[in-house]
Order: structure tokens, then sequence, then C-alpha cells
């Protein structure tokens, strides 16, 4: 009996090995790894950091992020971009708190072969992120930041002062893009009631605050000023409270995972007016959220299709089949890779890579560096900002954010 | 296929239901083949091929039958188990060498389990650790087999129990024995930490890691089955204070070791915060037995007061005290709202305490946000805190003594280390003082604690008050090795985590809390395939712990801890009276 | 006037929902005084479980017909919830049943946290919110007060439906007699197994009940914000649980009672006091505490029940 029981689970045992014994994913060449046969990489191996939430509730963003400069990575494997090096993309989870930002930035700065980094999503713990890096000469490029004190300190315009040689970011600050939308909200628009609602975040606050300044100044009337949180659901009672003063637009400082369906509780309790946000609710998710017909939103950069790098980024990132859409940042976070690498092949030009002169010196080439990125042409003023100051109003048409008109913000 | 060959050591498991009892004569032979299958596993290759991501460590796609020397890693430890488990089996004098080989067994069965896997996941099938084209590779299921067998040697065998050593020698020799294994520990501590190097570079560090914690494991069982692990406890039990003093000595002294880099460095900060704030919370929680679910708004008052205080550019206040003064300052800040937070117990018990703290860590973190008073930064957080100073050198610098260069963030790591010491010294006496024992009679039946003269309303708002000084001064060196603090980092899921690190090491014991933060810090680290799945591995580890240990890794061994059914055992006769007789109704 | 009038239409209705959810603490906490921390969770299991059928499973043809997809899927949110409130009972508490208090507590914690990355991690694109669709008549009610008080009707579905199933689940417990059966085991499971009542039934028809009712809950929820995030079911739940303490724990009236207490503190707080909507969650909890420390029978509760 039991020696029958043996002898049948033995067999069953010996089938399922024979089945699955030539099951492997063995390659051609094996050992080389993404960087394909034909590059030269005989002088080892170079990485490429991002600090970016990879978990919680940012993570839609920051995956996006992470896709977008794997995507960058690989390409310039591809293409040999970096001669006698293997690049390699690292990318560590800041879980959207300061301090898991610093331990991650702290492991990428201890790795001698680490270039540069890519990231942050949030301005908070890009100020963690920042003095560490900084103290390693990595340079640092963000997609994504845009408290203005990040690059020009405490008083942004008042006294501006570099806070960090290596810190630079190819976004907008809110400096910008918060006047850019008054101007087209107030004078384009013409709308003179204008409530004003942040999620309390830097980045909300931040152009909350500045497109209020700028509303003001061009004479429209602020009527409300209210704040949510950033993972409330219910905004029932702020609407209320905004309701009676019969507001004819809602500026939004914040992300689409609140604008959505603030919006759309918005047209809940009657309020059919439309709400402008800032890059952060330009997202699919937006509208599949409750943004309705006719909400504005301002994003960095001119429109993709006018842009043809634009449109091969989108290809590619399609074409990699990356499970996560490349979200707000992605080409941000593709462009902020390019940058690195190709400050990182102008530092290396002839020489080997030693961190001590090497990380210096791509510093510096990012600062002289001039790109065409999927986001528009790329160039650092003295304090690290971009100088692209090209932006762009959508509006929800149809499901999708259209372009509506393309400038500059002149003051 | 080639498989059939290796199919016939499956047939000495066959008889295991019922013909069991029939090897019990041949278990010296079992041991001996199932040491042998073990040696030859791990000269056996291990993968068929280069895996895609690049080779598997310790040489897996090689065979180590010409070079028997050249084994490294996880094969070097296989080598090392096969070899004592044949000396197990042919040496008749060792003690408990069932118990033993079973250890050695399971040590086996895991290194080639996570190994095997680990290469049969990469290379895309079962092909890449069996056969695949032409070449062949059985190591991994040839240690199995001996695992397998070593294990099925000690079932058969009797298990003897654990022999009690009482090698007493020269109390010289004894300090000379502790150092030697307390060094010993220092370089395991570190080689765990640095296994599988780290960075993208590093493709298999999960796997080597976990390799690693498995061979140690088996290690550590067949240390413990001979009764060597027990000695060694014994000694230190027989020299307290030197081996106190030593281990302190030791953890100073792991930034001399392989882990001594930035990195690790910042690693052990972090887990170093988050053990004095543990320990702290062990007080409350192991010891008075009050639920709190709120705990981590400690460590952020503590750390907005020292930021507030530290002369940061961003902060409200905007003066600069000296460090030590600030500490100061922060313990009794946070321990006044411990104290707040803790008056209601005078009315609320139990679960309902529970959910009034988890409402002020909640009511915290709210405040926190909304920048409350200016205090906090809101979401723009307190960026900018310049680093702690003393003799004119900075916190945040890297240190050169002579030849020794020590990494950045080693100032952190020590004062944090003293901090660790000094928050369980305060632990330590805390336990076997009045005010412990008063606090366990609460714990144990608060009633019956009342009616024996406790004055239990005081002293439960001195547990609370007390642990929340310890966070306190753990938030203050947070604060300036972050050099940000942010609401964030003080959230419900943190204080999840504080109360799963000390339910993890153990409720009520000093060590506990320390083991508990490391293990939870430490596996995110190291295990980074799995990040996408750690926060859910932690709720189910959560669960499973309470079901199956509730008592912890490092159970409480003479008070019966909150969460252990059985009755007490009997106490040992120690040094320390227990107060349970007193108390008990 | 129409602001307060506004205000308390706000608040009444996420009150509804915030009761319904609280219904399934109360039942619980009444049976084995657990507080079951992870109820919060089986709500927002119910609303994907809702959403996750309709996107993958149904036909279209199906999905576009409101009075036809709303039972469904107010049906199918209340199975999703009931099966996980069954299974984590069965698995995770009742081995548990006559542990020192402490231990299911922090099992309910760490049920919580792995309900929640579950669905985070295995339902497509969780990691941020994911759309609801509107299974419901869509717009509002505008009742002629002052600038117009606006009700949404889905929002008059959830108070219906909350007062319709707290009416029906109170009949039961009192008339029926396995509500009989519960009650009894709610006073003493000894004595109540000596009667003839087998406790381990009773206790897993009770988390069948509050788990049925939390996934409607989940699914009025999605339908009236049209949206759901894997944090719902966190905020939500410690809503709830003050709901149903603010009520008097193990009350039935008490829950709705309480939920419908809290939707209004919430609103009118976050439209009068100071600080404004950034800190009503800051009153809720300023609440809970005053309730727990002051009056921890609550509004209902005959006794205060200390638990040793």
């Amino acid at each position: 009996m039991t020696r029958r029981r043996t002898v049948a689970a033995a067999a069953i045992l010996a089938g399922a090995l024979a089945l699955t014994a030539c099951g492997t994913n063995r390659q051609e060449a094996p050992g080389t790894g993404a960087g394909g046969a034909s590059c030269d990489t005989s002088k080892g191996t170079l990485v490429i950091g991002m600090v970016a939430p990879l978990s919680g509730g940012l993570s839609a963003l920051g995956l996006g992020m992470r896709n977008s400069a794997d995507l960058a990575v690989k390409q310039a494997n591809e293409s040999c971009a970096v001669p006698g090096y293997q690049l390699v993309f690292q990318a560590e989870d800041d879980q959207a708190t300061p301090q898991v930002a610093g331990q991650a930035a702290t492991k990428l700065a201890s790795d001698d072969n680490v270039v540069g980094v890519v990231g942050t999503l949030n301005s908070s713990t890009a100020q963690t992120v920042q003095p560490i890096l900084a103290g390693k000469s990595i340079v640092q490029v963000s997609p994504a930041n845009t408290g203005p004190s990040l690059t020009r300190g405490e008083d942004p315009t008042g006294a501006p002062k570099r806070q960090f040689e290596s810190y630079f970011r190819v976004s907008t600050t809110d400096l910008v893009q918060g006047p850019f939308a008054a101007n087209y909200l107030v004078q384009k628009a013409g709308k003179k009631n204008i409530a004003v609602i942040d999620d309390g975040k830097t980045y909300g606050v931040g152009l909350a605050n500045e497109f209020a300044k700028q509303a003001e100044k061009l004479g429209a009337n602020i009527v409300a000023r209210e704040r949510v949180g950033e993972k409330d659901t219910d905004f029932n009672p702020v609407i209320t409270k905004i309701r009676p003063l019969n507001p004819d637009a809602v500026y939004y400082g914040g992300e689409y995972p609140v604008a959505g369906p603030l919006s759309r509780q918005l047209a809940g309790q009657g309020l059919d007016i439309p709400l402008m946000g800032g890059d952060g609710i330009v997202d699919a998710k937006f509208v599949e959220l409750g943004g309705r017909e006719g909400d504005l939103a301002t994003n960095v950069g001119a429109p993709t299709e006018s842009l043809p790098s634009a449109a091969k980024f989108v290809a590619d990132y399609k074409a990699a089949n990356y499970p996560e859409p490349y979200s707000a940042y992605g080409a941000f976070a593709y462009d902020s890779t390019n940058v690195i690498i190709q400050a990182l092949k102008t530092a290396l030009a002839g020489g080997d890579y030693n961190p001590e002169t090497t990380r210096p010196a791509i510093v510096k080439a990012v600062q002289d560096i001039k790109l065409d990125g999927a986001g528009g042409p790329i160039s650092f003023d003295e304090y690290g900002d971009t100088t692209n100051k090209l932006l762009t109003v959508y509006t929800v048409k149809n499901g999708e954010f259209t372009p509506i008109e393309t400038g500059t913000f002149e003051g | 296929m080639t498989a059939t060959t290796e199919k016939k050591p499956p047939a000495h498991a066959a008889p295991r239901p019922k013909g069991i009892a029939a090897l019990k004569p041949h278990t010296t032979t079992l041991m001996v083949v199932g040491g042998v299958l073990t040696l030859l596993g791990s000269f056996l290759p291990w993968a068929t091929f280069v895996l895609n991501k690049g080779p598997y460590p310790a040489q897996a796609t090689l065979q180590n039958f010409t070079a028997p020397l050249a084994s490294s890693g996880f094969r070097l430890h296989l080598v090392l188990f096969g070899i004592a488990a044949i000396v197990v089996a042919l040496v008749k004098r060792i003690p408990a060498r069932h118990r033993i080989a079973r250890a050695l067994g399971y040590g086996t069965i895991a290194v080639s389990v996570i190994n095997g896997l680990w290469i049969t996941v990469e290379g895309g099938g079962l092909g890449a650790i069996t056969a695949s084209e032409g070449s062949v590779a059985f190591g991994a299921i040839v240690a199995l087999i001996g695992g397998i067998v070593l294990a099925l040697a000690s079932r058969v065998g009797d298990l003897e129990p654990v022999p009690e050593i009482g090698w007493k020698f020269n109390r010289w020799v004894e300090w000379l024995i502790l150092l030697v294994v307390i060094v010993l520990l220092l370089l395991l501590v570190a080689a765990v930490l640095t296994s599988g190097g780290f960075g993208a570079t590093a493709t298999y560090a999960g796997a080597v890691f976990l390799s690693f914690l498995a061979a140690l494991g088996g290690f550590l069982g067949a240390l413990h089955a001979a009764g060597l692990l027990g000695w060694v406890n014994a000694l230190f039990d027989r020299h307290r204070g030197y081996a106190v003093i030593l281990l302190l000595v030791a953890a100073l002294c792991l930034p001399l070791t392989s882990a001594g880099t930035e990195y690790w460095m910042t690693v052990a900060t972090n887990i170093g915060v988050y053990a004095a704030t543990a320990i702290g919370l062990n007080i409350v929680v192991g010891l008075a037995g009050l639920l709190d679910l709120g705990y981590v708004a400690f460590l952020g008052i503590g750390a907005f007061v020292a930021a507030n205080l530290s002369g940061a550019a961003a902060s409200a206040v905007g003066i600069h005290l000296p460090f030590p003064l600030v500490m100061v300052i922060a313990a009794v800040i946070a321990g006044i709202f411990g104290a707040i937070v803790g008056s209601p117990t005078l009315r609320v018990r139990g679960d309902y305490l529970a959910i009034v703290t988890l409402a002020f860590g909640e009511i915290f973190v709210r405040s926190a946000q909304n920048n409350i008073g200016g205090l906090t930064g809101g979401s723009n957080a307190i960026p900018g805190i310049p680093p702690v100073e003393a003799f004119g050198i900075g916190f945040d610098q890297a240190l050169r003594i002579g030849p020794v260069s020590l990494p950045r963030g080693v100032l952190y790591y020590f004062l944090i280390v003293l901090l660790v010491a000094f928050v369980m010294a305060v632990f330590a006496n805390l336990k076997y003082s009045r005010l412990g024992r008063a606090w366990i009679a609460i714990r144990e039946d608060e009633d019956a604690a009342r009616a024996m003269g406790i004055r239990t309303g005081p002293v439960k708002i001195l547990a609370f008050l007390i642990g929340a000084m310890l966070a306190g001064l753990a938030g203050a060196i947070f604060a300036h090795k972050t050099a940000t603090v942010s609401y964030e980092s003080f959230r419900f899921l943190e204080s999840v985590t504080l109360l799963a690190a000390v339910v993890l090491g153990g409720m009520g014991t000093i060590p506990g809390a320390v083991l508990g933060a490391s293990i939870l810090f430490i596996l995110p680290e190291k295990l980074r395939e799995f990040a996408d799945y750690r926060l859910l591995l932690f709720g189910i580890a959560l669960v499973l712990i309470m079901r199956y240990r509730p008592q912890g890794l490092v159970p409480d061994a003479h008070r019966r801890a909150e969460l252990v059914e059985e009755p007490e055992p009997i106490d040992t006769g120690g040094d320390k009276p227990t107060t349970r007789e007193a108390v008990a109704p | 006037m129409s602001i307060l009038m506004s205000q308390i239409v706000n608040g009444l209705i996420l009150g509804s929902l915030i009761g319904l959810i609280a219904l399934g603490y109360t039942m619980v906490y009444g049976i084995i005084q657990l507080i079951n921390f992870a109820h919060g969770e089986v709500f927002m299991v119910g609303a994907y479980g809702a959403v996750g059928t309709a996107t993958f499973v149904l036909p279209t043809a199906v999905t576009t017909q409101w009075w036809f997809l709303l039972p469904i899927m107010i049906v199918i949110g209340a199975l999703v919830s009931m099966v996980v409130a069954i299974l984590m009972e069965r698995f995770a508490y009742r081995p548990l049943r006559n542990a020192p208090r402490l231990a299911p507590l922090i099992t309910a914690l760490g049920v919580s946290v792995a309900l929640q990355e579950a669905v985070r991690v295995f339902y497509p694109e969780a990691t941020a919110a994911i759309p609801f669709p509107s299974i419901f008549i869509p717009g509002a009610l505008v009742l002629p007060i002052g600038d117009g008080v606006p009700i949404q009707y889905s929002g008059i579905l959830i108070v219906v439906v909350a007062l319709v199933l707290a009416f029906a689940l109170n009949t039961f417990v009192e008339q029926t007699r396995l509500g009989r059966a519960m009650r009894a085991t709610a006073q003493d499971r000894d004595v109540a197994r000596l009667m003839g009542i087998n406790p381990d039934r009773v206790i897993v028809l009770t988390f069948a009940l509050g788990g049925a009712l939390a996934g409607v809950a989940g699914v009025l929820y999605g339908n009236f914000y049209n949206f759901i995030n894997i944090d719902m079911g966190f905020q939500n739940g410690i809503f709830a649980f003050t709901a149903a303490v603010l009520g008097g724990i193990g009350n039935i009236r008490g829950a709705v009672v309480g939920g419908l207490a809290i939707g209004l503190i919430k609103s009118l707080a976050g439209q009068y006091l100071p600080g404004g909507g950034a800190y009503d969650y800051v009153w809720i909890f300023v609440v809970l505490i005053a309730v727990l420390v002051f009056r921890p029978q609550g509004f209902f509760g005959e006794t205060e029940r200390v638990r040793a």
C-alpha cells in the first residue's frame, strides 16, 4: 500500500521533472546583459540613480518616472552612448517621505559608481536629498520639483541665491506656472471671482499662492482660500462653503487624485464652473476620476504633438511595454536622465571614470548643456532652473486634454 | 532524461509514514549519506547556464570537483555542513548527535531551496537547475536530498535533550572566551549586513542574503543543539556586567568592520532611532500592558522641538541652543505630551485606551500637516537642520583618527549607540524596580494591583511619561541626522511598525525591541526584489506572529508576557523576585 | 441659512454612510468584544470587488443600464465583503478567541495592512484612485431655500438604503430566532452554548452581516463619489468606529445615530470652527476622546462595559 503510493509519487515527480526540465529563458549571448554584444563595456559599469515614490499614494507618478528613466538608460546602452561603460539604472523608493528619501540618497551617494541621480518627485523630499548628494558632488536633476526655494533660497524673488551647485531641474517653478495660469484665467477667460483651493502640500500651496498673487494683481477677486487634505475624498463641505460666494472659476493647487473628484463634486452641487490646475492634474486619470469638459490646466513645455522628440518618446515608451503609464512627469524624467547621460559623455571625453574628478565635471557639463528633450529644449540658468519657460494651457475636450495656447510668462 | 538517474534518493524518504522505525539502526549510515550528498551537491554545478542577469554567485555554473577548495559563498556553507554532518555521524562521543544533524539538515534544505528556487525563477524554469541544452546541473537537487536525508535521520533517531555543558574555567579564561565570542558576533553582524553587496550592480543580493541567513540559522541551530549556545549564555549571565560593556564596545566598533560605510552607518542610525523609540514603547506596552497606537507622535514631537531649537532657517522659533540642552528640552516636552495622552488611562482601559492613543496620534499628524502655530512647517517640512557639532566637528563629517578613517555619519552612529545603551539601561533598571513591578502588576490585573495598594493612576501616567521622554530623546537625534523633519515621517503606519518591532522582538524584554527594529529595517533593505510586497508581508507577518509566537523572538523569561496563554514556568530562583505572587488575586 | 442647510445635508449623507459601516463594528464588538480594526478594509474591498466585477466580468450591455447594474453591484459588493469578513474571522480571529486582549487587536492591525496592500498589489492600477461608475440617477435635487440647497440623488439613495438596512437589521436582531441567539451569545457565550446555541456559528453570522453591510456601503460610497482608493477603508473605518462608540457600542440604533452625528460634526466643524476644513478630522478625534473619557457608554449604552 505505502509502497505503491510511493512509486506513484515518484513517477509523478519524475514526470514533472522531465516535463519542465528543458524550460529555461537562456539567451543567445548570456552575460552581456541589456547592453547588447555590440557595445564596448570594457571599462565597467556606471550607475544612474533615482529617488522617487515607488510605493504609496503617489506611486503612479513615481513609477512613471522610473520607467521613463529606465527607458532612457536602456536606449543609451543600445546606442553605446557612453563608450567603454555599461550604464545601470537604480531606482530607490522614497515612499514620499523625507526620511526614507534621505536614506535612499545616502545609499546612492555611498556608491562610487553613481554618476547622477534623477529625482525627486516631492519638493519636501528634495530638501533632504539635495545636501546629501551635493556633499559628494553628485549631480541631481529633478523632473518634478517646483518649489522655488530649492534653487533660489528662502527669498526666491527678492534675493535669489543658488542653493546647491549640483542641483538642477527641468520643470518650471511655481513662480512661473502659477502667474501664467492667472494671466490666462483672468485676462483671456475673463474670470473675476475665483475660489482658490490647495491640498496643503509644498507643490499645491506654492502654486496656489503664486496664482492668487498674480490674479489679484490683475484685478480679479479671490473669493475664497480653502484647503483640503491630500487624502480627502469628500469635498462637499468645502464646496458648500464657497458656493454662496458665487465664484466663476476654481483654481486648484494639487494633483489629479483630488482635482478629478473635486471637479465632479463641484458639478454635483450645481456649481457648473471650470476648475483650473497645474501640471499635477494633466493626466488621463483626471478625467477618469471626474474632470469635466471645460476644465483647464497649465503644463510645462509645448504640446506633445508639436514636438517630434516628444512623439518619439511616447512611441518608444509604448513599444517598451511598461506596465504603468508614463504619467505626468515621465517625459521630464526621460529628459533628466538624458541630461545626465549627455553630461557624463562630455565629462568622460577621452578619460576614465574617477568619482573625484568626473562628478564635478558632470555637474559643470549639466550646467552648460543644450539638449532637445521630449518636453522641449533644455538648458539651465544660473540657479539651476530650466530656461524653458514655455507653457501651454490645456482644456478638457471630448475627454482629453487639448492644448489651447502656448506662450511664455513675461512677468 | 537525465533526471531519472537522480530519482533514487527519494526512495529513502519512501517508508517515512510507517516504515520509519525500520531505519532506526541505520541512522548513522543515513547521516553519512546525507552528509556525502550535501558535499556532492556543493561540488556539482548549480545552474546550467550563465543567467541573463549575470552569473549566479559562488561560480554556480562551474563544477568544483576539479578545485574543491575553490568553493565560496553558499557552496562553501554546504561544504561545511556536509563535513560537519559526516563528522557528527562518525564521532559517537558528540552529545545530541541527532539534534545537531537535524539543524544541519534544515540548514542544508533552506540553503538549497533558496538558491535553487532563485536560479529556477531567474533562469525561467527547472531547466536552469537540472539539464538544459547539453549541460547538467543537479547541485540544488542533490544538496536538497542530502538535507532531507539528514533531517530524516534525525527524525528516525531519538532526539536527545539539549545537553547542558558545565565547563567552568578561571575567570580570565572565561573573559577571554567571551571576548572572542563577541568579536565573532560583531564580524557576523557585519557579514550579514554586507552579504551580497549592495547597489544596482549587486544583482543577486537578495538571494545571497537569504542564503547566508539560512546557513547562519543552520549553524547556530547546530551550536544550540550541541549545548554550546546555552553554555555561552550561561557565561554571559556569570559575567553580565563585563559582557554588557563588551557588547557596547563591540557595537561602537561596527564602523571598523566591513559594514563601516556611510550607507550602513545611516541605516544603523535609523535602526537606533527606532530601537530607542521601540524600547520606550516597550515600557508602555510590554511592561504596563497599555496599548499605544499613536506612539510615533512622541518621536515626532521630539524631532519638531529639536528642529525648532536648532537654528534652522525654516523654523519659526529660530533660536539655536546647544544640542545636549535641546535633547533635554525635547525629552521634557515629549514627556509632557506623554502625560497628557496618558491621562485618559485614569478612566479608559484596554481597547478603548488603544483607540484614544490612536486618536491622539491622528490629531498630531493632522495638526503637524496644517503647520500648527507655524511650528512644524506643514507640508513644507522643516528642512536644513544643521548637523550636531561638538569640539568643532560637524557630526555629518567623515572622521580620521590617525591611520583609521571612519565614514560619514559615524558620529551619529556613536551617538545613537550611546542613546540606545542609555535607554536600555533605563529600561532594565525600571523593569526590576518598584515602579516596574507595579507596572507588571497592572498589566496582569489592574484591579488586583489596585487592591494591593498600588496607586494605578499615577503609575500608568508615569509609564506614558517615561516612554514618551525616551522617544523624545530619539527624536532630537533623528531631526539632526535626517536634516529634515516632516509630518510624513510620523504617520499611523509608523506607529504600527514600532508596535510590530516590539511584538516581533518580544514584549517586555530588553533586547527584543532592538532586535525587532533591526529586522524590520534590514529585511526591506536587503530584499529589494520584494519591495512591492513589503507591507503586504508585514501585515501577514503580524497576523502569523500573533497566532503562532505571540511572545516574540526573545520571550520574556522571568515573567509571563501579556500575550502568552500557558501558565508561567516555575521561576528558576533567579536573583530578582517576581511580584506575581504578591499581586495574584 | 442655505449654507447651514447644505452642510446639514452633506453631514447626513456622509453620516448615513458611516452609520452603515459602524453597524459592523458595533455588532462584532457586541458579540466578541473585539475592535475589528480591519472592518474599514472590508468596506473598501467590497467597493473594489463590485467595480472589478463591473469592469472585467459583466458584459457592457448590462453595465449601461443603471437600474440593472445598481442592484447587481450592491449584491456583489455585499458578497465580496461578506466572504472577506468570514475568512478573516475564520483564519485570523477565531484561533485567538481565548487569547489575551492585545493579541486580536494587533492581529486586526495586521489584517488591515495586509488587506489594503493586497488590493494595491493585485488589483490593476490600484496604486492610485480608480474611477467608479455612476450607477444611479445623476444630478441633484435643488431645494428652494435661500440660494438653493442641492441634494444629490445618489446621496438620497445612501440615506434611504442606510436607514432601511439599519431598520431591517434591528428587526432581525430583535425578533428572529437567530437574532435572539446573537443577543444571547453577546450576553454570555458559555450560557448561550448551554442553551443549545453554537457560538461559533453566531459569530460567523455576525461577521457576515457586518461585512455585507460594509460591502453595500462601499458600493454606495463609490456611486456617490465616483472614485475609490485603497485609503478609503482606514479613514472611514475610524470614523465608523468613532460613531459606534458615540452611539454606545453594541447598540444598533446607536451606531446609526452616532454615524449621523459624526457626519454633522465633520461638515459643521469645517464650516464654523476655527481652522476650517483642514481641521475637521481633528474635531472628530477630539469628540472621540471626549466621549471615551467622559461617557464611554455612548448615547445609548446602558452600562459601562469594562473588560478585565
